[in-house]
């Protein structure tokens, strides 16, 4: 008794009901991906999953697709996140908590909803529905996870730097690039993470957007894994998928503001 | 007065490419042979050879209506079967025109024309096989010159103010140089994230809009009503909507109760643990945070399978606390880090069980962290579809994404989703603005 009181008051226990729930629900079942990937559908070993991904032209087809698709879209938002949080962080920008606020409250509405409302919305306009109405809806969903690591990161930076630069002899120009850009790094990083990982991921979403025109890696690995003979070949591609994410988030380790969606409440 | 006219001529630099581009709808209203006549007057019976296709377009709320004969060739078919040629164009070309047909609701006779294509392609289909020519209505001129007389007053009113600043001294010239600089750049950069910022609520506010009439499809405008608010409380709406809501509000209470005690727990037991270990389970926190949703769904789906459980509300709590409690650890570990470490050693020196050291002591430092970790949790299970998706199985259960996900794919969506969003995004809003007045009271105090 004196003993499972003593483990119990060693507080680093109070961590292990959690380590056993991950490791049943988070490793074990990333190790059966691989598992799954590995075998027939009768459970003995083979690599055919893998040779049929290698000459399935559709499968290899769709995901350069949506990774080139994940990049633009990555590199839009960049582009019009990056002038937006650099203006909130400015100093003489008088209501950056409010701005902030009204750039994340619209991931509060459900993000299919927003995208039948967008959907609606081009048609509305006259606009048609395809890449363009796919890249739009993308930007539109993801744009915030851009723009609130970037200002946390231009917000944070010591402007007295800025001022040292511009004292040096900088022009605005100048310091923007050599003090701001490289500075803000870290938040880009992130911010680049936070939208390419979802984008080359994303599933459902493209066949709203698109009248079911244009078909992403997401919905492919869907539609094999929701099909029983050929679960394990979606496995496979899950785990082309699962490779992709692994690279891009060594690439995003450099971020040292973590923990971003914690501090969205 | 400057900004007056800055605001003017921002307006009409909108106006000239929106008045050009936009259209909302393309009305096909049915008229009789000689003249024009309002729609609810047209009787069922109707035998005349011409239609009157009324085109309407509108930007800032001013309508311009173009109108021209649209001449039926069957003339001995019915009413219904000579609107069809209309449709037939839509089915020969599939994707080209999907045409909403209200015609039976004796309120609205009228047909409407939403094309997928574009106005060029509506217009070429009319130049082409009707012969007709569309110009712009008299309001897009008055508009146009309006824009061009306000752009050429803001140039004359520059040159004017540069020609006085002449007769200032060096110094003075350049102080005013510098001055309009920055209040440009101000300007330019506001303007820039108003732009945005309605372009990210343009859709939201279609929602919110639609959600006041009771037309089955959002976008088709009949009139003022609050039918579906009073569907959606009085629980008239659609059936599998009720349900849904239902499902996602036990989903969510209970994944983030289950969340929010295990990631506390979690989170004293990491950081009572020794660096490395703690560094371990650290990135075991954030592996299902970094996973994307697809994965995760896929991941436990997989192991569902495998352990040969039959999937529904358990496995869809299962699914949520996974995905929810990395963030409660995260909002509880900072708390952890500011309380003093040696209050719950002594209070167990004092004689206190753990269980009563824990309540007593440590719960009170850290609900705060636990709160915000709770409310992440709820918004995430109820924001979820890509987890819910995989492991709700085939059991007819729905989450309200999961839900409009179906609803959105068979073509329709529940009109009641529209209060039921509108309502969600004003909690919001109250939500963040009293967080935000909280804030700024603390930080003034």
């Amino acid at each position: 008794m004196n003993k499972i009181i003593q483990i119990a008051s060693s507080r680093r226990t109070w961590a292990w009901p959690y380590i056993l729930f991950m490791g049943l629900f988070v490793v074990l079942p990333l190790i059966l991906v691989g598992v799954y990937a590995l075998t027939d559908i009768d459970g003995n070993f083979t690599l055919r999953n893998f040779a049929k991904f290698f000459t399935h032209s559709e499968a290899i087809q769709t995901f350069l697709y949506s990774v080139l698709i994940a990049v633009f879209n990555t590199v839009i938002c960049l582009l019009i996140g990056y002038p937006a949080a650099y203006i909130m962080a400015q100093e003489d920008f008088k209501t950056p908590k409010v701005m902030a606020m009204l750039f994340i409250l619209p991931m509060w509405i459900n993000f299919l909803l927003r995208t039948v409302a967008t959907v609606e919305l081009f048609n509305m306009c006259g606009l048609p529905l395809g890449e363009g109405a796919l890249l739009f809806g993308l930007c539109y969903d993801y744009l915030p996870f851009m723009i609130y690591p970037i200002y946390n990161t231009l917000q944070k930076m010591d402007n007295s730097l800025v001022e040292a630069a511009q004292d040096l002899g900088a022009n605005r120009w100048q310091s923007f690039w050599k003090v701001i850009v490289p500075l803000s790094m870290p938040g880009v990083y992130s911010g680049v993470v936070m939208v390419f990982m979802p984008t080359v991921s994303t599933f459902a979403i493209a066949e709203l957007l698109t009248h079911n025109n244009i078909k992403l890696f997401g919905s492919l690995i869907q539609d094999y894994i929701t099909t029983t003979d050929l679960l394990n070949y979606g496995a496979v591609l899950s785990l082309v998928l699962l490779i992709i994410i692994a690279l891009t988030s060594f690439f995003g380790d450099h971020d040292d503001t973590g923990g971003e969606k914690g501090g969205l409440v | 007065m400057r900004r007056i006219i800055f605001v003017f001529i921002l307006y009409s630099l909108f106006l000239i490419p929106v008045q050009a581009q936009s259209n909302v709808t393309y009305e096909l209203k049915v008229g009789t042979t000689a003249e024009n006549a309002i729609l609810s007057d047209f009787p069922e019976s109707y035998t005349g050879e011409k239609v009157n296709i009324r085109i309407q377009y509108s930007a800032f709320s001013i309508q311009q209506t173009d109108s021209l004969d649209f001449i039926f060739a069957n003339e001995e078919l019915p009413l219904e079967d000579r609107f069809a040629s209309v449709y037939s164009y839509t089915d020969e070309s599939e994707t080209a025109w999907t045409v909403w047909r209200s015609l039976k609701e004796p309120k609205n006779r009228k047909l409407q024309v939403r094309t997928r294509n574009g106005r060029d392609a509506f217009e070429q289909y009319l130049h082409e096989t009707l012969d007709v020519h569309r110009s712009h209505g008299w309001i897009w001129w008055v508009m146009a010159a309006l824009a061009l007389a306000l752009a050429l007053l803001a140039v004359c009113m520059q040159i004017i103010q540069r020609r006085k600043e002449k007769s200032l001294s060096s110094v003075e010239q350049e102080t005013l140089r510098r001055q309009r600089m920055g209040m440009r750049r101000h300007y330019i950069s506001q303007a820039y994230l108003w732009v945005l910022l309605l372009v990210l609520y343009a859709p939201i506010a279609l929602i919110a809009v639609f959600s006041f009439t009771n037309s089955k499809i959002l976008g088709n405008w009949t009139g003022f009503s609050l039918d579906l608010y009073a569907n959606l409380f009085t629980g008239q709406a659609d059936a599998g909507l009720n349900s849904a809501i239902w499902y996602t509000v036990v989903i969510a209470l209970v994944a983030a109760v289950c969340s929010t005690i295990l990631g506390t727990l979690a989170a004293i037991g990491i950081y009572n643990m020794r660096a490395r270990s703690r560094k371990m389970v650290s990135l075991l926190n954030s592996v299902p945070m970094i996973n994307p949703d697809i994965i995760t769904g896929i991941s436990l789906f997989l192991l569902f399978v495998a352990l040969g459980m039959s999937q529904g509300l358990a496995t869809v709590c299962i699914a949520h606390v996974v995905f929810c409690t990395p963030y409660v650890v995260l909002s509880v570990l900072p708390r952890l880090s500011r309380m003093n470490p040696n209050t719950y050693e002594a209070a167990l020196d004092l004689g206190a069980t753990p269980a009563q050291a824990l309540r007593m002591v440590m719960l009170p430092e850290l609900w705060p962290g636990m709160l915000s970790g709770f409310i992440l949790a709820l918004t995430l299970s109820v924001d979820d579809f890509g987890v819910t998706f995989f492991t709700k199985g085939s059991g007819g259960l729905e989450t309200l994404s999961t839900f409009i996900y179906s609803d959105a794919r068979k073509g329709g969506l529940t009109p009641e989703l529209r209060p039921l969003f509108t309502i969600i995004l004003l909690v919001m809003l109250t939500v963040l603005i009293y967080i935000n007045f909280r804030n700024k009271k603390q930080e003034e105090e």
